[in-house]
């Protein structure tokens, strides 16, 4: 009996044009899809963010498993991006900076909420104004705190800026200096 | 009348001493040079927010701890100073970020305490159904958090699944999950809308199924009961010592609770509440207590349903409370009010009071301070975490380093609060 | 038609335990209790700074409060500055149409001390009754900047953060006091942020006024 090849080894088979079998991409790109699909972020979380950050991640309705981004690292060693959730105090400052050098490069910071944006409504002596003080930061997600569907976007938008190339925060830090 | 004696049929109570010189701090006191001392926090995956112990180690048991707080110092109670009274709401359900509307209420309760300002009995009722709401709320992330530090991560999943649905209760209401911003001074911020009751009911419910599984969860699993029972025993006179308050002090015996003491406040005193009272104070225990509290949440979300009554949501007094919106288009004197109110804020007359109404975590009340203008003088929160957490190196010495974890975890401190 | 809630009755602190006043009156003698105030069902009775661990000690001791809710502290620097004051008045210059807050009340609210700080406890009669009979209570006492208080640690260990926060805030130091460092702020921080005459802080933010 005569084995019929399935269709897309059938549609292969008959065709003439390269192009319209084999998808090039540059290794770049390739390399960015893969890396935008498999953000792992980093289980910190400081305040009141950090509660919609884990209902986020953990909550089957917002799932952030989806975007391979299921995979909370407890240590930064292991993790790509993180999420500051929360106001920085000054005492934080420090050990923020230290988390943020022992992540490997590529790394990515998301400043999720408006305290960690630009010390929301916490402009007083305690708070630093803004986590970008001390860290780059790649995306920034406003609200107070921002729903988990704020923070999905924002990732899709940190999805996006990777598959386009351009680079993480850090670099055109190092770039501007 | 409380006792301190053991129940019959229990084992009489450990001795634990308070620390001594400093009751927060434990030293190790053998000059064993083998002793580790380290650092635990301010990140790490088991403390509950960003709390830095340093623990001195005799291999696994803990001989020394000692508490470095302020990672998330936030300076509320200064710019609490700044701002008018209506605008200074805001600030304070970011401080106890997880029972929020407790603290909502908290400073309108004192504020209309400095104003003697009489609150409708509908938005009494309307407070208490939220403020179980937020219990709820608190005691589910507890219970996540509390179980993934013990290792259990299933209920971490399920925990912050109910937890959306209680939020959505808030954001039928409100708009807005966290931090509503509903309770307001003279009652609450707008009426619910239709078919909150139906949902609400078909919350409870849920819940209610949901808590039995919870129960069985935790309570008949060997793992879970071996690692928390005996665990962490806090002896009742500790306790008062220490000035442990909320689910805490319930779970050593002691049936304290603000909503019942001297009849209660608000809408509590016609609500008839019996406070749920543990045994043995060991970290079951505490998890029991607020597990079987969130039980007694619903049914009074239910008797606050079930009893509502008609009329207002917020006090009358528009010298002090915004108009109705629909009011701004006609009536010159509420356009003025509503003007002066947002913009100069009321005057509160001077006065120092202390009023304070139990959240998920024990005693949380304002003193707040007036001095006849528009901005309060002093707004200090007493933080019931701060206070916990003072407790925390007696308990936890002698015991192992995965002990302290779930003792930590039991005790259920929330850094905003603690810190402010 | 029942009548409203009152949210201003707040139960728990109870009736205003007078006899408790009397009594620690005499216990101190002369010069202990310096003042009190019944106002919106809360007592508040002021001691002097040199008497303060013996009131706490006769208050848990012979009355019962056995619960220490609080330490607090307030700053009462220019209290009342803002607020009040007729055309004329030689403190704060007279109304001011400009200053909000500045017109309309009768007379400058008055604390119940004369010097710069308060340090006030709550304390809570909680196992020594019954149901229905617990009572609070506020004791207060009054600070000069720099003056020393003794520490409440031997007879209420709780008060061990409230006094290290008390410090670290508003810069009241505590006698006997085992531990007494920074406790919220980092240990390089410079000053007492609670205080009246410290800012606010912050960043200076393109138009906007207000910080």
């Amino acid at each position: 009996m005569e084995v019929i090849p399935p269709a897309h080894v059938r549609r292969a088979l008959r065709a003439t044009q390269l192009e319209d079998i084999v998808m090039t991409t540059t290794v770049d790109k390739a390399m960015a899809w893969a890396s935008s699909n498999s953000v792992w972020p980093f289980g910190f979380g400081l305040a009141c963010c950090a509660m919609e950050m884990i209902g986020m991640i953990t909550s089957a309705r917002y799932d952030v498993a989806r975007f391979g981004s299921e995979v909370v690292r407890a240590t930064p060693r292991q993790a790509d991006l993180i999420i500051v959730s929360g106001r920085v105090a000054h005492k934080m400052a420090e050990p923020i900076r230290q988390l943020y050098e022992q992540m490997l490069e590529p790394k990515w910071v998301m400043a999720m909420g408006a305290c960690s944006s630009t010390a929301g409504m916490f402009a007083n002596y305690a708070v630093l104004q803004g986590v970008d003080k001390i860290i780059p930061v790649d995306v920034y997600v406003p609200g107070c705190p921002p729903r988990p569907e704020a923070v999905v976007e924002g990732l899709l938008t940190l999805q996006k800026k990777i598959r386009a190339g351009i680079p993480p925060a850090y670099r055109q830090q190092q770039s501007d200096a | 009348m409380a006792t301190t004696e053991p129940r019959s049929g229990q084992r009489a109570w450990p001795k634990l001493d308070v620390p001594s010189p400093t009751p927060s701090v434990t030293v190790p006191s053998s000059d064993n040079p083998d002793l580790l001392e380290i650092n635990l926090g301010p990140n790490h995956p088991s403390t509950h927010g960003v709390l830095r112990l340093v623990v001195h180690l005799d291999g696994e048991i803990v001989v020394g701890l000692r508490n470095e707080l302020g990672y998330v110092h936030t300076g509320i109670e200064k710019n609490i100073e700044q701002k008018t009274y209506w605008k200074a709401i805001t600030y304070v359900p970011r401080m106890d970020y997880l029972s929020f509307f407790s603290g909502e209420v908290a400073f309108c309760m004192a504020v209309e305490k400095l104003l003697e300002l009489e609150v409708p009995r509908r938005a009494e009722y309307l407070r208490v159904i939220f403020q179980e709401l937020t219990r709820l709320h608190s005691h589910l992330i507890f219970l996540g958090t509390g179980s993934v530090d013990l290792g259990g991560i299933a209920l971490l999943f399920y925990c912050f699944r109910d937890r959306d649905y209680v939020l959505d209760l808030f954001e039928m209401v409100t708009g807005q999950r966290m931090h509503p911003r509903y309770g307001q001074v003279g009652g609450v911020a707008e009426d619910i809308p239709r078919g909150f009751d139906r949902k609400a009911r078909q919350t409870i419910a849920y819940l209610r199924g949901r808590i039995d599984e919870y129960e069985d969860l935790i309570g008949q699993n060997p793992i879970w009961r071996g690692r928390t029972i005996g665990v962490g025993v806090m002896p009742p006179e500790y306790a008062i010592r220490m000035a442990q308050s909320g689910p805490n002090i319930r779970a050593s015996g002691i049936p304290w609770d603000l909503r019942t003491a001297n009849g209660g406040y608000g809408a509590y005193r016609e609500l008839d509440y019996q406070p749920v009272v543990g045994q043995n104070g060991d970290v079951f225990d505490r998890f029991w207590v607020r597990v079987q509290e969130m039980r007694a949440s619903l049914d009074l979300i239910e008797k606050c349903l079930d009893g509502l009554p008609e009329g207002p949501v917020i006090a009358d007094d528009r010298k002090v409370v915004l108009p109705p919106r629909h009011e701004l288009h006609t009536s010159m004197e509420s356009l003025i009010h509503h003007f002066k109110i947002v913009t100069e804020g009321y005057r509160v007359p001077p006065g120092e009071v202390y009023a304070p109404i139990e959240s998920a975590r024990g005693e949380f009340g304002f003193y707040m301070i007036s001095d006849g203008g528009p901005k309060p003088w002093r707004a200090r929160l007493r933080p019931p975490s701060f206070v916990t957490l003072s407790a925390l190196a007696a308990l936890a010495t002698g015991h192992y380093l995965a002990d302290l974890i779930a003792i930590l975890a039991s005790i259920d401190p929330v850094m905003g609060d603690c810190d402010r | 038609m029942p009548e409203p809630i009152r949210a201003i009755s707040q139960p728990t602190w109870g009736d205003p335990d007078l006899g408790a006043l009397e009594r620690l009156t005499a216990a101190l003698g002369e010069g202990g209790v310096l003042t009190h105030k019944v106002d919106r069902d809360e007592l508040t009775i002021v001691v002097a700074p040199s008497r303060w661990i013996d009131a706490a000690l006769h208050l848990r001791d012979a009355e019962g409060y056995d619960f220490l809710s609080d330490v607090v502290t307030a700053d009462w620097l220019d209290y009342g500055g803002d607020v009040a004051g007729y055309w004329g008045t030689e403190a704060f210059g007279g109304r001011d149409m400009n200053r909000s807050g500045s017109w309309g009340n009768a007379a400058v609210p008055k604390p119940l001390g004369d010097k710069r700080f308060s340090v006030s406890c709550h304390l809570l009669k909680l196992i020594t009754v019954g149901p229905g009979e617990h009572r609070r209570l506020r004791i207060q006492t009054w600070l000069d900047d720099g003056e020393p208080l003794a520490t409440l640690i031997p007879v209420y260990p709780s008060a061990d953060y409230h006094e290290r926060e008390a410090w670290d805030m508003m810069g009241i130091r505590f006698a006997g006091h085992p531990n007494l460092v920074r406790i919220l702020l980092p240990d390089y921080w410079e000053g007492h942020p609670h205080r009246k005459d410290s800012p606010v802080g912050g960043e200076p933010v393109q138009f906007s006024d207000a910080v």
